[in-house]
């Protein structure tokens, strides 16, 4: 047994081990969510060095006299509806597929999770070039297979660029998806499948009375961080079209960036982020709730 | 790099001061802010005469940061908040973007070094009258002056059957119809970057409501919603986008339009002088010839680029000294073109028998006042509208005859 | 892993299954379009400019330019942009991964007063959106003067990073049996040598899960390092890779180029410490 030296008290022992984590928390990112509160009830150019307090004006103004909030707002709404769909459903299709005896299933899976660890702004750089009008990968084969009618301004035409976007996006992050689901698949008993299946039931009735229900959890979790994730939308917005044609493809978080950032008018930006901000936190306590329970019961 | 390269600067700096420096002196550095340069030229340009400054001046040392535009902006706004700022930076002159720090207090008046080293009598009238725009005294000195007009490929004409330069905007009307009867696209634009299909929106209000009035929708003095050249110009401008424009062009920026411009994909671009400069750098010099948008009101399209020297730095005077230096005679005749066509300089002499250099200096020559780019005339977010009306007629999402009334919705409501 | 004469067998089932091989024929064909685009990406960044405006997008470089790579990383300046994202993950990802570490330990193992509410603040973290704080994170990093500059950069970082690393290893910390500690303790250990000497290796799997995707995640992020590296002297690589994209975009093959290099790193961890991914993505997300 080694001498006793000094020693903290138990209670003194835990804050030391905390601070570090929690001051560096608090400080940079508890901190700056207060301060866009404050920010949005506020006039500043960035330049001066004082505030000028305007009350809700930003928000006003935002709503009324902006011509792109309610762009940006119907975007991020469109953009999460699909975010939800479409790559969980893909997603969960690859990991029923690539959860059977098939050759070749480990690089498949590792195929399709790869441009999940590429950076959101390298997608958004290819995306962009293979949408290129004149020389990209779409037009051009388009091109050679004869169907030049179908040639699109992918990213210049507002009609499309949205949905355009969003297939890189699609893209991005079915592989995220995917794992998931495969992890939550790993947790359905195979006895319980085999013996449906011995008994008779067919594959589509093993998979509703059997897969589905044990994959619950999964796809609730699944669900709520792909709306997450799409409220989020900035990196892509950036690196491919900046918010144009005509701002068509703006979105709340990129909108707030480029009021407070581009424009100078950190107020607007800063009313801007607090709607996108409550809107997440309206989603995100029920889903820490439900997280807290299951955690209480595991 | 970067490291390394400051590194040994200063190592150099100190070595000069210890050995060479008269007594008393201390090495003491400037910094500079500007953008990236556009050609590798320029940057060579920049650096012997950064050299030479620095030999002629022990002890000094000069050292340049360049970045991109938007990086560019958002650093002098780091910099407005902290004393981290540069002695000398670049912007634009006017008062939409150079104006914006003037009016945050980021730039210092030079009042003194006008009269010090008396550069009214070194300077262009044209270039030099952005400084006298600012309340509080003269504020930044020209750095480069810059014209934009009509580049065209002469085969392209050729073949269209377009026998002399389009002296009026029905001409070139008619050249764009008979273009379009070759099936050849009159004009390629690249609409990623807003300000590129902006110059044509800047250049039929000009056209459309001539000097004064246009002046008077830019600075925001009259209704764009009650002034029917305004509406007139928003239908002009979408006739051509419809019309004549090379497509898809919402989708491309203004360097992948060059590339379609080189490549002969359409017959003119709206771009300024310093194309001439990539042009010779493409090897393509005699495929192309230029004119002015005949706007009809004898005034040039183009904007001045100024240095400032910032209220925060601890050297002005020797910030005014390199700024006196660049803008002298020998160091813009000896780096004539590097920097544009132009020197703002007027006692620098102009020998180049290049036929597009020549015509730039006869419309300098010949052009006695400007109008600037829509850009740099708004304010940051009229700007931000501007684009948005212009690129959103330019997609046939929104009727010309409503764009200037949407447009002045957005500047009555911000006022 | 089954063997080779075992596959397309439903489970249970001992002949081959033909709707397992029209599945698998499905898959492939979904795999073939999911790698389109790298294949599209590195042809592209071996053509000459003249070749990529002139042959279709799919014809493959027969004569490879190379100089494209050496072009791209000169204009590109990636040695600065490289050296700066190793230098921020290397000294970030591993802090980051101790103080949370730290920080779960006491949150979990410890009696601390408003032990719920804390970790209920930090869970409350794993979802906060940065991206809507940008402006204040760079308001708040300026006022400090620590624009452009390494702790700078890294202290939002550690911040955000903080949260998820907290919960994953709270989880894991408390499921540890009392025992292994309580003896630890009963010879007099303080909680320090405890977390280091029984905890840190018991984790080890957990923590090297954390370790790479975390790694991944600070190496590609983009949009603090918009705000808060403005010199491009400390520009990382995303960030370098954006301002080629707006300056070059003409030079296509040199774009790709840089794509690619960009690229390169993060692709090349993933496939070496490809099960890792899975383990850190699924430990806190999944548990059953």
């Amino acid at each position: 047994m080694r001498p006793r030296r000094m020693r903290l008290s138990v209670t003194a022992q835990g804050l030391v081990l905390l601070a570090p984590a929690l001051l560096v928390y608090c400080g940079f990112a508890v901190y700056p969510m207060l301060d866009v509160a404050l920010m949005s009830v506020m006039k500043w150019n960035g330049l001066t060095p004082t505030w000028r307090f305007v009350g809700p004006q930003n928000y006003v103004q935002a709503a009324t006299i902006d011509p792109v909030f309610w762009v940006a707002f119907g975007n991020t709404l469109i953009w999460t509806a699909m975010s939800v769909v479409v790559p969980p459903l893909i997603g969960f299709a690859l990991a029923l597929g690539l959860n059977q005896n098939l050759p070749g299933r480990g690089p498949l899976r590792a195929l399709f999770y790869l441009p999940v660890i590429i950076a959101p702004i390298a997608v958004a750089t290819i995306w962009r070039w293979m949408y290129d009008p004149f020389f990209g990968l779409f037009n051009a084969a388009l091109t050679a297979a004869g169907l030049s009618g179908l040639i699109q301004d992918w990213l210049g035409d507002r009609a499309v660029a949205l949905y355009a976007m969003f297939i890189a996006y699609v893209w991005e992050t079915v592989g995220f998806s995917m794992v998931l689901f495969l992890a939550g698949l790993q947790g359905v008993s195979r006895t319980l499948i085999e013996a449906a299946r011995i008994d008779g039931a067919g594959r589509f009735a093993t998979f509703r009375y059997v897969t589905l229900p044990a994959l619950r959890p999964s796809i609730t979790i699944v669900l709520i961080l792909s709306i997450i994730n799409s409220l989020k939308a900035f990196d892509i917005v950036y690196g491919m079209t900046q918010g144009g044609p005509a701002q068509s493809t703006q979105m709340l978080a990129m909108w707030a960036f480029t009021q407070a950032m581009q424009l100078g008018d950190f107020g607007r930006g800063a009313a801007v982020s607090m709607v996108l901000l409550v809107v997440t936190i309206a989603i995100v306590i029920p889903y820490l709730r439900w997280m807290l329970r299951r955690d209480a019961t595991a | 790099m970067q490291y390394f390269r400051s590194g040994a600067l200063a190592g150099l700096a100190l070595g000069v001061a210890v050995a060479a420096a008269p007594a008393g002196a201390r090495a003491q550095e400037i910094t500079l802010w500007t953008l990236n340069f556009a050609n590798d030229s320029a940057n060579q340009a920049f650096r012997s005469i950064i050299d030479q400054f620095q030999a002629a001046n022990p002890g000094v040392t000069v050292k340049v940061e360049n970045r991109g535009v938007d990086e560019h902006k958002s650093a002098l706004r780091v910099a407005a908040g902290s004393d981290q700022a540069p002695d000398i930076f670049f912007s634009w002159a006017g008062l939409g973007l150079g104006g914006e720090y003037i009016k945050s207090g980021l730039a210092a008046p030079m009042d003194k070094y006008y009269a010090e080293y008396k550069w009214d009598d070194e300077f262009l009238p044209a270039a030099l009258s952005f400084s006298r725009q600012y309340p509080g005294g003269r504020f930044g000195v020209p750095y480069t002056f810059h014209g934009e007009a009509v580049y065209y490929n002469k085969a392209l004409f050729a073949k269209a059957g377009i026998t002399s330069e389009p002296k009026t905007y029905a001409e070139l009307l008619a050249a764009a119809d008979r273009l379009a009867a070759a099936h050849i696209p009159a004009f390629t634009f690249g609409g990623t970057v807003n300000w590129h299909v902006m110059r044509l929106m800047d250049e039929i209000l000009e056209t459309e409501c001539g000097a004064a009035t246009h002046d008077a929708l830019t600075n925001m003095k009259v209704s764009w919603a009650t002034e029917p050249c305004a509406t007139k110009s928003f239908e002009e401008f979408h006739k051509w986008t419809s019309k004549y424009f090379l497509k898809p062009f919402m989708g491309i920026d203004q360097s992948q339009s060059f590339n379609l411009f080189l490549a002969g994909r359409a017959a003119m671009m709206v771009e300024g002088d310093w194309l001439v400069g990539q042009l010779k750098g493409a090897g393509r010099l005699a495929d192309y010839a230029l004119f002015p948008f005949p706007t009809g009101t004898q005034r040039l399209y183009g904007f001045a680029e100024y240095d400032y020297i910032s209220s925060k730095s601890k050297h002005p005077d020797i910030a005014a000294k390199f700024l006196d230096y660049l803008g002298s005679t020998p160091v813009q005749q000896a780096h004539l073109g590097d920097f544009g066509s132009i020197s703002v300089n007027r006692f620098v002499k102009y020998t180049s028998s290049e036929p597009m250099d020549l015509a730039w200096q006869r419309i300098f020559a010949e052009y006695r006042s400007t109008f600037v780019n829509g850009d740099q005339a708004f304010p940051l977010a009229v700007t931000t509208e501007y684009f948005r009306v212009i690129n959103q007629v330019a997609s046939d999402r929104l009727a010309p005859k409503d764009a200037a009334a949407e447009l002045q919705k957005f500047i009555s409501s911000a006022k | 892993m089954s063997g080779g004469d075992r596959w397309f067998r439903a489970p249970g089932i001992t002949r081959a299954d033909p709707v397992l091989v029209i599945l698998w024929v499905a898959l492939i064909a979904i795999a073939v379009i999911w790698i389109a685009p790298f294949v599209f990406i590195i042809f592209t960044s071996l053509k000459a400019n003249s070749t990529v405006m002139g042959a279709g997008p799919f014809a493959p470089p027969l004569h490879p330019d190379w100089s494209n790579y050496a072009k791209a990383w000169m204009r590109g300046r990636f040695a600065t942009t490289v050296l700066n994202s190793a230098v921020i993950t290397v000294v970030k990802v591993p802090l980051g991964l101790l103080i949370s570490a730290m920080a779960a330990y006491a949150l979990s193992r410890i009696r601390l007063p408003f032990r719920r509410a804390l970790f209920l603040l930090v869970l409350f973290g794993t979802m906060l959106p940065f991206q809507v704080m940008l402006a204040p994170l760079f308001t708040l990093v300026n006022r400090i003067g620590l624009i452009n500059t390494y702790v700078g950069i890294i202290l939002p970082y550690l911040a955000f990073g903080v949260p998820y690393q907290v919960f994953i290893l709270h989880g894991f910390f408390r499921d540890v049996p009392r025992e292994l500690s309580e003896a630890a303790e009963i010879d007099g250990a303080s909680h320090f040598t405890i977390l280091r000497a029984i905890f840190l290796p018991l984790s080890l799997p957990v923590l090297a899960a954390l370790l790479i995707l975390d790694f991944v995640a600070t190496w590609n992020e983009f949009a603090m390092a918009l705000v808060i590296l403005q010199d491009n002297g400390t520009w990382t690589l995303p960030l370098g890779l954006m301002s080629f994209q707006s300056q070059f975009s003409n030079d296509y093959g040199q774009l790709n180029a840089a794509i690619v290099m960009t690229v390169l790193p993060a692709t090349i961890v993933y496939l070496i410490f490809q099960r890792y991914f899975v383990s850190g993505l699924t430990s806190g997300a999944i548990k059953e």
